[in-house]
């Protein structure tokens, strides 16, 4: 997914406020906010910036934490994955998510709960799990 | 929260829709859970099937302690972090399986409820030389109603105990599959992977 061997000047410049992130406080990003667990979004929810957001990287204001999920979220990523990549504590990303979503600079992607009675979904995933087995491929040992 | 206003993904729209270049389609997420006692493969499995290395989501928890805090009167709080490791499998360009490992600890219980909401199914590996570490998962799993298999880790392609006794000890209902699974082979996770989603299918069907 992410390319850690390439560093042109640009991708340089995203990997140091990425890095900055995880220097910040939870509480100061935050500001002191919970998130509450039964409705927190589901950690394989889909994020993925806008237009807007993408246009505003450009901008010098953008706080760092909110610079680096944009450049994340540049392809559809998933809230679980975020937060690791971005070495940030799960429900501070929910946080962070929320507002980037109130400011229309984050697209965000509520799975339907499919749940294991789902027929279609459990054949689909049976089927692509199957393919991948029978395809072979780099995994085998 | 304002999740009310979020995208909530529609069903057969979600899938039949051409991405375009101003709105990027996300796949539809699905997720299933990799469960188990202390250091039983759980990772190992994660790792082997997964099509990025496995990477660790941290939560906080804030426990509050019994006591009171002797200068300022106010409950003594402590965060803990807990680490849940995943894996993911883009099956085809419209729907990405995401593989979760729950925290090892017993009274992360509600951690727990994060990782396995909306989940598929669940495997519960067993490590067939201390059966009983998985009782908690096994416990929960029945609670919530999620399909579950046993998936009985052969470290170094040995059981200890045969599948027939495996499943007698635990005590799970009949239809529950038991199967023997090497935690390396991502053969061997895919299709133990596969067992449960046959067996929730089967669930949901009526059987
Ligand atoms: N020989 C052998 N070793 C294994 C197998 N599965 C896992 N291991 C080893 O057992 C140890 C624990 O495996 P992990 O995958 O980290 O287990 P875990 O369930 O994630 O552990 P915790 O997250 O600490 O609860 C590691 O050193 C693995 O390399 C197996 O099938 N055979
Ligand atoms: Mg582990």
């Amino acid at each position: 997914m992410s390319e850690p061997g390439r560093a042109g000047p640009a991708e340089q410049g995203r990997r140091d406020a990425v890095e900055q992130v995880s220097a910040v406080r939870p509480f100061l990003l935050t500001e002191g906010r919970v998130v509450d667990g039964e409705q927190a979004l589901p950690m394989e929810t889909q994020l993925v910036a806008t237009p807007e957001a993408l246009a505003q990287l450009e901008e010098p204001h953008l706080a760092f934490e909110r610079r680096a999920i944009i450049e994340t979220c540049r392809v559809p990523v998933s809230l679980a994955e975020l937060a690791a990549r971005l070495k940030l504590h799960l429900n501070v990303v929910r946080v962070l998510v929320g507002d980037l979503h109130t400011r229309q600079l984050l697209t965000v992607h509520v799975p339907r709960a499919a749940g294991g009675s789902d027929l279609d979904i459990l054949r689909r995933v049976i089927d692509g799990l199957r393919a991948i087995h029978t395809s072979g491929g780099p995994g085998h040992d | 929260m304002a999740s009310a206003q979020y995208t909530r993904q529609a069903g057969p729209a979600m899938t039949e829709a051409t991405p375009t270049a101003t709105a990027i389609r996300p796949p539809q997420p699905v997720k299933m859970v990799i469960s188990g006692g202390f250091g039983v493969g759980k990772t190992t499995a994660i790792g082997a099937v997964s099509e990025i290395e496995p990477l660790t989501t941290e939560a906080a928890i804030t426990e509050v302690a019994a006591g009171v805090d002797d200068t300022s009167l106010t409950p003594r709080k402590t965060t803990t972090t807990v680490a849940m490791d995943f894996g993911c499998l883009t099956l085809d360009p419209t729907l990405k399986l995401y593989i979760f490992g729950t925290p090892g600890q017993d009274r992360f219980g509600f951690m727990w409820k994060d990782v396995t909401a909306g989940a598929l199914g669940a495997l519960v590996v067993v490590d067939s030389r201390r059966l009983d570490e998985c009782f908690p998962a096994v416990d929960y799993f029945e609670r919530e109603g999620t399909p579950f298999a046993i998936a009985v880790n052969a470290f170094d392609g040995v059981l200890s105990h045969s599948l027939p006794a495996v499943r007698s000890a635990l005590d799970v209902a009949p239809e529950v599959p038991v199967v023997a699974f090497d935690a390396r082979s991502a053969d061997s996770v895919r299709e133990s992977l596969i067992v449960v989603l046959e067996h929730a299918l089967m669930r949901a069907r009526g059987y």
